[in-house]
């Protein structure tokens, strides 16, 4: 090293492996930040939002400082609680963040959207306005739970969307109790999430253990060729694959054709827009990752096991049971963690090949993004999706760890 | 009986091919209804013609679609690939702390529901005044395709000999100097496939672009999801077959890359 020309800026640059790191960690940058500014920051504060009170907490200021003293089983407060909510209401009249702030609390007490719209003409002198006034206008403030509501700007956060997301909700003296049978939704939502894509775990697990046997045992070029077959659908377009089979299945499609041919049936059957439509293509999509999977361990397991399983006595399936496929099982367990994760997330599929009940956590997600503009929902939805991919996570690095140490 | 082993053998081949027609039944069922003479995604087809080509290639919203969709494609992994290949670079061959924790942060695009990514995304760039501009699908996009880059640039470092930089260092090239005649060609391989999958996440990407995408500026993936909402078209399997072929090109076009690349090694070159 001391050998080098004095002039040589490289001596100088490789002599400090400390700044050589540093120059390698600026290599990094400037995608750590990109990925940062883009993508983390973006999905926190949507995620954030389904806690996010600030809208409320500020324009509600003085509204919620009248109720400081107050508790709902006082009843409906008193004039100067009115009249503070006057002046909010013109403070966010003037500052033109009252509509917001209207949608806002209809998503929470439905009905009073246009209340609060109404009252901005009334307020111009908040002094004057009378309880009378404003409860014409919001028949809603002539009961406790708009005022309740109210008194929940005091804070900068509300666990009102978590709980709503798992059909749960704050009864009057604050304590969390089941929401009424006939609103309840997203904990089966969620059930139906978790339930489709452990039902096509297993069916790719099923359907790939055979396929991955006869890949490894077979003989080039076939080999080649039957695992080119099975990954040329990966690299083909989602949601082109779905429509497909929308086609395929659909009324006037070659299924029901076949059938009718046949004689099989009497008039088409109603294959899309099904549970099973949603099956079939998802598994389609997902199969290959977990034949990818599964053939990964399987090509490095010696090809004779089985077989001298079977001539220690054990029959063909016990030597497959007790011995290949406890081998098998990382694979297995990558692959499902795979498509488990990737199932969790899936919308376009169902949103194209589904019925109305076979809407996934995402499709809600975007619905209550697109369609009603409910933010805190949406945000709340998404945070229970992200928490069933770390629940799924952790299970898998749990179970791969169990399974080293045996 | 059923336990005889060739019949066994013989069922699970059977299974095999089973399951290979039901993983390429959806491409190949696309090709008869993109040549149809009719005006319905229907099986048998009445006769057959290149009319709904003739649609994709020449009505205006289809080639807007396709044009827009090759912008954002070809700029999203410009982006992606150098930002990619410089964190590869980076990853491997430094030793400094938190390397784990910034590799799972670029990495996160992958794993994240696309829902999330894109309702975050709209949010995101509509507080920033880009919200239906091709710029920031351009971003989106790139920030999904980079994970992939850096993925096969890390692994296409792992064969590379450092050796030979410090070798170009000792005969007097200068880091960039080494950098563009030394490393660039050797893992040359490693980030052209990087950027080909790259392009393929872009241009088959419809959730983030139906999203943060204004109308003008729709993609092909967009058109088409739209396209089976509204009106269903033959043009739909047409401009599939157009999105599967050019993903097909690419795709061998990638593998005969690594053959090459393989075959030079081998060759001792």
């Amino acid at each position: 090293m001391g050998n080098r020309a004095p002039g040589n800026r490289r001596s100088v640059f490789s002599r400090l492996g400390a700044n050589r790191d540093l120059r390698l960690f600026l290599l990094v940058l400037p995608l750590l930040a990109f990925v940062v500014v883009t993508v983390m920051i973006p999905v926190g504060q949507f995620l954030y939002r389904a806690v996010d009170n600030d809208l409320l907490a500020e324009n509600l200021k003085l509204t919620a400082a009248s109720l400081a003293d107050w508790s709902p089983d006082q009843g409906v407060p008193g004039e100067a609680s009115f009249r503070a909510l006057a002046h909010d209401i013109r403070n966010a009249r003037e500052a033109g963040t009252l509509g917001q702030v209207a949608q806002a609390l209809n998503q929470q007490i439905t009905g009073v959207r246009n209340g609060f719209i109404k009252a901005a003409m009334l307020v111009d002198e908040p002094d004057a306005v009378t309880v009378e006034d404003l409860t014409r206008v919001i028949p809603a403030l002539g009961e406790v739970p708009l005022w309740s509501l109210l008194k929940s700007a005091q804070s900068r956060w509300t666990d009102f969307y978590l709980l709503q997301s798992i059909d749960l909700e704050r009864d009057q003296a604050g304590a969390i109790v089941n929401v009424p049978a006939d609103r309840a939704i997203f904990r089966d939502i969620i059930w139906r999430t978790i339930a489709i894509s452990v039902n096509v775990t297993l069916i790719c697990i099923l359907l790939s253990l055979p396929v991955a046997h006869v890949l490894a045992n077979a003989r080039p070029p076939w080999s080649g060729i039957l695992l080119a077959l099975v990954l040329f659908p990966l690299w083909t377009s989602l949601l082109v694959r779905t429509v497909s089979w929308i086609i395929i299945l659909q009324g006037e499609g070659p299924v029901n054709a076949t059938l009718l041919f046949l004689g099989l049936i009497e008039e088409p059957l109603r294959l899309v827009y099904t549970r099973g439509s949603l099956y079939i293509a998802m598994v389609q999509v997902l199969l290959p990752l977990m034949i990818l999977s599964i053939l990964s361990v399987l090509l490095k397991l010696p090809k004779e096991l089985l077989r001298a399983a079977t001539s220690l006595g054990a029959n063909w399936w016990q030597g497959y049971w007790r011995v290949l496929l406890p081998l098998l099982s990382p694979g297995i367990l990558t692959g499902s963690a795979i498509v488990f994760v990737f199932a969790l997330g899936y919308y376009i599929t169902p949103t194209l090949i589904g019925g109305p009940r076979d809407q996934m956590l995402s499709s809600y997600v975007a619905q209550f993004t697109n369609k009603t503009l409910n933010w805190g929902l949406a945000g709340a939805l998404a945070v229970q999706l992200m928490a069933l991919l770390l629940i799924a996570g952790l299970g898998w690095a749990a179970f791969r760890r169990l399974g080293r140490r045996s | 009986m059923f336990f005889w082993p060739n019949l066994r053998r013989r069922l699970a081949f059977l299974h095999t091919l089973v399951i290979l027609a039901f993983l390429l039944a959806p491409l190949v069922i696309m090709v008869p209804i993109s040549l149809t003479s009719g005006t319905m995604l229907t099986l048998p087809v009445p006769g057959w013609s290149l009319h709904w080509y003739e649609v994709i290639f020449t009505d205006s919203r289809w080639t807007v679609a396709l044009v827009n969709s090759l912008i954002v494609g070809v700029a999203a992994t410009a982006l992606a690939t150098a930002l990619g290949t410089l964190a590869a670079i980076g990853l491997s061959w430094g030793r400094f702390p938190g390397q784990q924790t910034m590799l799972a942060i670029i990495s996160l695009p992958l794993v994240l529901p696309i829902v999330i990514l894109g309702v975050a995304c709209f949010s995101f760039y509509a507080s920033v005044g880009l919200i239906g501009s091709r710029l920031s699908l351009i971003l989106a996009h790139a920030g999904l395709a980079a994970p992939v880059v850096v993925t096969t640039v890390l692994a296409s470092l792992k064969g590379f000999d450092r050796n030979l930089m410090r070798a170009g260092a000792s005969l007097g090239a200068g880091p960039l100097m080494s950098f563009r005649r030394i490393l660039v060609p050797l893992v040359a391989p490693g980030i052209l496939t990087g950027a080909l999958i790259a392009f393929l996440v872009s241009f088959d990407e419809v959730v983030i672009a139906s999203f943060i995408t204004s109308t003008e500026h729709r993609t092909l993936p967009r058109q088409i999801f739209s396209g089976v909402r509204e009106s269903i078209s033959p043009a739909i399997a047409a401009a599939a077959i157009v999105l599967v072929l050019i993903s097909g090109i690419l795709l061998a076009f990638t593998s005969y890359i690594e053959r090459r690349a393989r075959a030079h090694k081998a060759g001792g070159k």
